[in-house]
Order: C-alpha cells, then sequence, then structure tokens
C-alpha cells in the first residue's frame, strides 16, 4: 500500500521533471521560430508632393503591406491599401480606365476604393493623408 | 484515451506483439554494463544534431557573402539564436568524443570479433562519415578558421601523386577555397551526408538485432562466446533482464549524464568550439597565424608536420585507419576478456597514448 503511494508520488515527479524539460527546451524553439517584431516597416511615410503627376498611381510598403498612392483627374490625393479584398493579390492601376484592376479575379475598383465589379466584396481600405507644403504624410 | 488508441493501433498493425518482442520480452545479458548504453546516448546527438540543423537552415544563407552574415545574424539577433547554433556545434564536438567512447568500449569488450565484423565495419564507416560531416560543416559559417582550416584539409590531397592536385581541385571546385567550395561543401553537409549517416546507422542497428547483444566479457557466465557456427544464429541470452524497463533506465540515465555535461559546455564553456578565427570573417588574402584543426583531427595534423613527405604522412594515416577498419578480421582469437588479452590491451593502451601525444604536441607547437 505505501509502496503505491511511493510509485505513484514518483511518477508525477518523472512527469513533472519531463513537462518542465520539454517547456524548456521548447520555449527557445518557438522564440527562434516567432516572426520577427518590429520589422512591419514604418507607420508614417512622407512622400514629395511633386513626385506624382494628375492621373498616375504610385505604390509603396506600408505598415508591412502594400498600398498606392493616386492623385484623380482632378487633383484629389487618395491614399488605398493595394490589397484586393477578395483573396489578397495587389491591384492594379489602370490609368486610361482611371481605376483599379485586380489581376487575379477580375475585381475592380474605382478611385476611392469602392467596388465597381468582380468578386471583392469589400472596398479597397483608406488610409489617411495629410498635405502640407508640398509634402504628403500618409497615415 | 490512450489505452483506446493503444488497442487501435494493435488491432490494426499489432504493436503490441512489437513491444513484446522489441521491449519487454527483448532479454539482454544479466551482467550488461553501462557502456552498452553509448549507442543510445549517440542515436539521442544524431537526432538533436539533425533537429539543430533544420533549425539553423531556417537564418543561415549558405552563399559566401551571406553566410558570414547570417551566422552573425543567428547568434546576435535571432530570438535563442545562439543557442541553438552552440547546441549544434558543441553537438559535433561531443558526438565524436562519444563515439569514440563507443568504439573503445567495444575494442576493450572485443565485441567485434566473430559474428559481429560488419557490426565494426558498419560502426567504422561512422566513423568516417561523422568526421566527413564535421569538416563539411567547419566551412559553412564562413570564417577565418573555415575557409583556412578547409584549405589546409582539401590541400592534404594534393600529396597523392599524379591524380593528387586534380583532386583538391575537383574537391574545391575551383584553384583555391571558395564560393563554388561552400556550395558543395554545404550540399555534403547538409543533404548527403545526414541521409548516408542515417542509412549506416540502419543497418548498424540491423546487424545489431540479427546478431543479438554480445555479452560483456566479464563478472558472470556466458563470457567466451566462440564462434563456431556453420549456420546463422542469433545470440538470446535466457534468464536475462529485459529491455524495458530495466535497461531503459539505464539508458535514460546515461543519456540525463550526457545532457548534463553537454548543456554545461553550451553554458558555461560556449567558446569551445571556437578560436578567435571563428569570429573573423573569411579573408581569402589573409592567412591567420597558428591555424589548426579541431581537437579530433590534431594527432592527423601532426602526424602529416612530422612526416618529412606528405604522401608519407597520408599513407602512415590510412595504413593506420585500413588497420582499425579490418581489425576483426586480423584479430581471430575467440578470447575476448582484455585481461585475458595481454598483447592487444598492450596495443590499444599505446595507440591511445600515441594519440594523445600526437594531439597534444599538435595542439602545442
Ligand atoms: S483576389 Fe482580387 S479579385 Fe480575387
Amino acid at each position: 500500500m505505501e509502496n503505491e503511494g511511493r510509485r505513484k508520488f514518483l511518477g508525477v515527479c518523472v512527469a513533472g521533471a519531463t513537462a518542465a524539460a520539454a517547456v524548456a527546451a521548447g520555449y527557445p524553439v518557438f522564440r527562434y521560430l516567432a516572426p520577427r517584431t518590429g520589422q512591419g516597416g514604418a507607420a508614417k511615410l512622407v512622400i514629395p508632393a511633386g513626385e506624382l503627376k494628375e492621373g498616375d498611381a504610385k505604390f509603396f510598403e506600408f505598415a508591412g503591406s502594400s498600398a498606392v498612392l493616386i492623385k484623380t483627374k482632378t487633383g484629389e490625393l487618395v491614399a488605398l491599401s493595394a490589397v484586393c479584398t477578395h483573396l489578397g493579390c495587389i491591384v492594379q492601376w489602370v490609368k486610361e480606365k482611371q481605376q483599379f484592376l485586380c489581376p487575379c479575379h477580375g475585381g475592380q475598383f474605382s478611385t476611392d476604393g469602392s467596388v465597381l465589379g468582380g468578386p471583392p466584396p469589400r472596398p479597397l481600405a483608406k488610409i489617411p493623408l495629410t498635405v502640407t507644403e508640398g509634402n504628403i504624410t500618409i497615415g | 484515451m490512450l489505452k483506446r488508441l493503444y488497442r487501435w493501433l494493435d488491432l490494426r498493425i499489432g504493436v503490441g506483439e512489437i513491444v513484446e518482442k522489441e521491449l519487454t520480452g527483448y532479454l539482454l545479458p544479466r551482467n550488461i554494463n553501462e557502456w552498452y548504453s553509448l549507442g543510445s546516448v549517440l542515436l539521442v546527438i544524431f537526432a538533436l544534431q539533425v533537429i539543430t540543423g533544420m533549425l539553423l537552415m531556417i537564418y543561415y544563407v549558405p552563399d559566401a557573402d551571406k553566410a558570414f552574415k547570417s551566422v552573425t545574424f543567428i547568434m546576435n539577433e535571432v530570438p535563442f539564436g545562439w543557442l541553438i547554433r552552440l547546441c549544434h556545434a558543441v553537438g559535433s564536438n561531443m558526438m565524436v568524443a562519444v563515439l569514440i567512447l563507443h568504439m573503445l568500449s567495444t575494442l576493450l569488450m572485443g565485441s567485434y570479433k566473430a559474428p559481429r565484423e560488419l557490426n565494426w565495419v558498419t560502426g567504422f564507416t561512422l566513423l568516417a562519415l561523422v568526421q566527413g560531416i564535421s569538416l563539411t560543416g567547419y566551412l559553412a559559417p564562413w570564417s577565418q578558421l573555415s575557409f583556412w582550416a578547409t584549405t589546409v584539409a582539401t590541400n592534404s590531397a594534393s600529396a597523392i601523386p599524379v591524380a593528387g592536385p586534380y583532386l583538391v581541385e575537383f574537391l574545391r571546385g575551383g584553384k583555391l577555397v571558395g564560393p563554388p567550395t561552400l556550395g558543395r561543401f554545404f550540399a555534403l553537409h547538409a543533404a548527403v551526408l545526414p541521409v548516408v549517416i542515417a542509412a549506416f546507422i540502419g543497418a548498424h542497428l540491423f546487424l545489431l538485432k540479427r546478431t543479438g547483444i554480445s555479452a560483456p566479457p566479464f563478472g558472470r557466465e556466458g563470457t567466451a562466446t566462440p564462434f563456431e557456427a556453420q549456420q546463422y544464429h542469433y545470440q538470446g541470452h535466457p534468464g536475462g533482464i529485459p529491455f524495458f524497463p530495466n535497461y531503459v533506465l539505464q539508458d535514460l540515465s546515461s543519456i540525463s549524464i550526457y545532457f548534463a555535461v553537454f548543456l554545461a559546455v553550451v553554458f558555461f564553456w560556449p567558446g569551445m568550439p571556437f578560436t578567435p578565427d571563428a569570429f573573423v570573417p573569411a579573408d581569402p588574402f589573409k592567412t591567420p597565424a597558428h591555424i589548426k584543426p579541431e581537437w579530433y583531427f590534431l594527432a592527423n595534423y601532426q602526424t602529416l608536420k612530422i612526416f618529412p613527405s606528405e604522401l608519407l604522412g597520408l599513407s602512415v594515416q590510412a595504413a593506420a585507419m585500413t588497420f582499425l577498419a579490418l581489425l576483426p578480421f586480423i584479430d581471430r582469437s575467440p578470447e575476448r576478456h582484455p585481461l585475458k588479452r595481454p598483447v592487444f590491451l598492450t596495443l590499444v593502451i599505446a595507440g591511445i597514448l600515441l594519440w594523445i601525444a600526437l594531439s597534444v604536441w599538435g595542439h602545442l607547437s
């Protein structure tokens, strides 16, 4: 009877020690493999306003993802996420039609990001921007 | 839950039969000792080398321009990267050390004798393969140490008459050690040799299973097992101890002792696998002073220095290796107890002392 208790106690100790060892070995491996933080790119981006002509689009990396800045024919500036809301392809700027086309499944978006046709369920996400003394600050 | 899974598997593939045959029903000689557990330790080390190697491959770039940087990145930036790399580097040293102990125990207990010649030959091949994987891995960090150690090691092939110079160029993939060398060495280190080593380990274990464990020549009965069979014969040990749980406990305690030593080196002596040249990027135009190989190659290195001609030095080494590899075919007496083989014992001790002396000499010179 006493032996039984001893056996159980030792069993629990062994299991505990094994679990502790597994965590001690597993944690470094997990941290080693975990994605590196702080590599998302700058949260704010400054682009000189002169870089963009009317009707043109400029693609850039923003907060770890792709974004686009366009200047409409009327001179309005719009910054949008360039990631299609359907399955995540990067939209293309069709200058002649002044709209975005997604090459993957033919989604179409207008200059303000709203869906004109195709499968995308939501408009492209807007990114706030401010213009000061010829500089466009995005984010 | 576990019981149900076991039942499910057992109904389909007969797990119980395997457990019965290999674990609980598998009897080992009663006087089996600690030395027999070194094989298990080596299996654990090999597994650990494979795992840490795979992890290192995530960040390591096998490109002469980027290799050193990527290793620095692993050491300094990646969380626990230093730990993974140190485990890999220290592990390789420990693997050679334990391998040597494993072979010494085989030598002294005479377990290489008939019918286990093939086990010795596959084991000896494993030693050569492990040396090969250590040498090719040495180049990977592309440091001064890597670069010049590889230059010297590949250069020794040039002593071979006629084909030598061409062979060196073939090994290096060019006239000098350079980016092509890194490419081929990395492929050998990370793809070819691990597979070949795994295959030889498989063969080694298969042979072990077929012949059965040899009884140690110490202590109780059944010490001398002369081999005169005209037919295949499995050496069983009726009245022995079961592998599970008895010997597993011995295996586990040896593995724990190994880990204690291994982790002590990793944490308290992290400089062990490195010399200062390991922290300087490779520079083909500047040979550092006193370039030396790893400790287990020091004796070979010193041999090359002693003999006036490189060819002679290499031949002596090749002869010594061949002699060792063919030992079971040369030493045919059935006696296995080391104390009853005085000539053999003297030779072994003299050999070990010679090896140590050469290594120390090589280290100091
Ligand atoms: S991903 Fe853009 S339309 Fe499908």
